[in-house]
């Protein structure tokens, strides 16, 4: 057996790092302002953050490899990212709507779909993500892919209008005097099979 | 640091650590790291194994087959998935290069001769095979260090579509693997008379996935306690009617209303109190049944099974094996008990 020290120090570096992990993404919630705490903690809570994330080697470049190790680690161990599970506030979800433009005219819409209930569960993953700020590079290659899959079902669409928005759902109270969701377009983008243009 | 105290062992007097004469300061360091020692590696049973071996496979089993139908949707390359799996898996060599993906496979794959397709179907297929040995517990380990592998490749390859149950997922997998398998309730032991190497280990991955869902529920409680929404029952009420998750008529949780800042505010504390009364006799028993009892209605009232589960199997594994209820007598035992 190996030595109990061994499996002590692991068990130490293990727990420090998932606290790392852990302690970042709390006070990038409170750096972000999404927390119930004063605005005057923002700048503390950024550079807590950062203190946090160093021993995770966020501080180093791409290609470091001792970032690149302990990122390896993290992702193998499955302890990459906090627990912070529809915490501090459940916002409000996003949609993604195409339209259908057919030669003869017509519109149909659609929404991008899974056949399953659970990877069903993952799409909202990713409109949620396409929803952040910080996903903005990634956005119009996404859009393509969905576009391009519903062009894989439906051949004869001429062209194709992406709409991405917010819904936000109704209040207790507001649901109560008859109040529904509503849908605030955030982005478009028009896609063709021979050219795409960003509107 | 002042250190004051009398008897055996101890300074007499207060005054600096550094001061301290070693034959008094080291008998003292000893001491805790003999604690320690005792906490981390309690004498243990296998029975959480065996619970933990089997959920996990339930797990991998119920992973597989509802993915199954959107399997190659989700994994398939440009022009064949929804998003391609190229896209997360460029975002995962990101942060390392090394971190295992499906594309590792479909290369291999293609270099014998076998299509993306072809490979993506046998991983899925070694997926569900993988989940009943562990179920059955046949070929124990490599069981667990395949399901581990393969299941590590779809998470990071689903990249922008993997959501939270795949990383609690990855860890369950990770200190199933590690663990001194096979436990005795397997087909290994009982079958091919194999036996674990380091059986006095079975305490340390316990206490180490005891740990880990102290870190998980403090940290999820202490986020959700800095939102007003769990404050006021708002959270709860639009994590019910949003898409996916609305599985119930808002009609019906209108009844409720009054009951939701109530239903919020407990989960907060369930979670956050968890580090403190799971450890304490007395409160465990009731604390294991909040928590499990809230892991399945999220995934009764909100379909997410494969979270649900998944912290099921793990609260069981870690401190549901050997629970004593308590205020209720129990008939004398001759085995020593972790708990």
């Amino acid at each position: 057996m190996i030595s109990k020290r061994v499996y002590v120090a692991w068990f130490g570096i293990h727990f420090f790092l998932i606290a790392a992990v852990c302690f970042a993404g709390l006070f990038s919630l409170v750096a972000e302002h999404a927390t119930i705490l004063p605005s005057a903690l923002d700048t503390f809570a950024r550079k807590a953050e950062l203190a946090a994330a160093w021993p995770l080697g966020k501080h180093a470049g791409g290609t470091n490899p001792l970032r690149r190790s302990i990122a390896t680690y993290l992702h193998a161990a499955g302890i990459q990212s906090g627990y912070t599970f529809f915490a501090p506030n459940i916002p409000g979800y996003h949609k993604l709507i195409f339209e259908l433009n057919y030669p003869d005219g017509r519109i149909e819409y659609e929404s991008p779909h899974f056949k399953g209930k659970a990877a069903a569960l993952r799409l909202d993953s990713l409109l949620t993500r396409l929803g952040d700020n910080r996903y903005e590079p990634l956005r119009e290659v996404v859009l393509k892919m969905l576009a391009l899959s519903i062009w894989r079902e439906r051949p004869d669409v001429k062209k194709i209008r992406a709409t991405f928005g917010s819904v936000s759902p109704p209040s207790i109270t507001d649901f109560e005097h008859g109040k529904g969701e509503s849908f605030q377009p955030m982005f478009s983008y028009d896609f063709s099979l021979r050219d795409e243009n960003r509107r | 640091m002042k250190i004051g105290g009398s008897g055996p062992g101890t300074a007499q007097q207060t005054g600096e650590i550094a001061c301290l004469e070693p034959r008094t300061a080291m008998p003292l360091l000893r001491r805790q790291w003999q604690k320690l020692l005792e906490f981390l590696f309690p004498p243990e049973t296998s029975t959480w194994l065996a619970v933990f071996r089997i959920g996990m496979g339930l797990q991998i089993i119920v992973y597989a087959l509802f993915l199954g139908r959107d399997w190659h949707s989700l994994f398939s390359t440009t022009g064949k998935g929804l998003v391609s799996r190229e896209l997360g898996e460029a975002i995962a060599s990101f942060d390392s290069p090394v971190i295992p993906k499906l594309g590792w496979l479909v290369v291999f794959g293609q270099r014998i001769g076998f299509g993306e397709e072809t490979v993506l179907s046998i991983a899925w297929a070694c997926l569900l095979c993988i989940g009943f040995c562990l179920l059955l517990g046949l070929f124990c380990r490599p069981a667990a260090i395949v399901a581990w592998f393969l299941h590590l490749c779809a998470a990071e390859s689903g990249g922008l579509l993997a959501y939270g149950a795949d990383n609690l997922m990855t860890m369950a997998l990770f200190y199933l693997m590690l663990s001194p398998l096979p436990d005795p309730y397997s087909l290994d032991y009982r079958l091919v008379k194999i036996r674990a190497k380091d059986p006095q280990l079975l305490g340390f991955w316990r206490r180490v996935l005891q740990v880990h869902l102290c870190f998980v529920y403090f940290f999820g409680g202490l986020a959700k306690l800095l939102g007003s929404g769990w404050w006021n029952g708002s959270n709860l009420w639009r994590a019910l009617i949003r898409p996916p998750f609305n599985l119930l008529s808002p009609d019906i949780l209108v009844r409720f209303k009054y009951a939701l800042p109530v239903l919020g505010i407990s989960i907060c504390l369930i979670e956050i109190g968890y580090p403190i009364f799971i450890w304490i006799k007395k409160t465990r028993f009731l604390w294991l049944v909040c928590i499990l009892g809230m892991h399945a209605a999220i995934g009764l009232a909100m379909g997410m099974y494969l979270f649900a589960l998944v912290m099921i199997v793990l609260n069981l594994a870690a401190f549901g094996v050997g629970i004593r209820v308590a205020f209720v007598g129990h008939p004398a035992t001759t085995t020593r008990h972790p708990h």
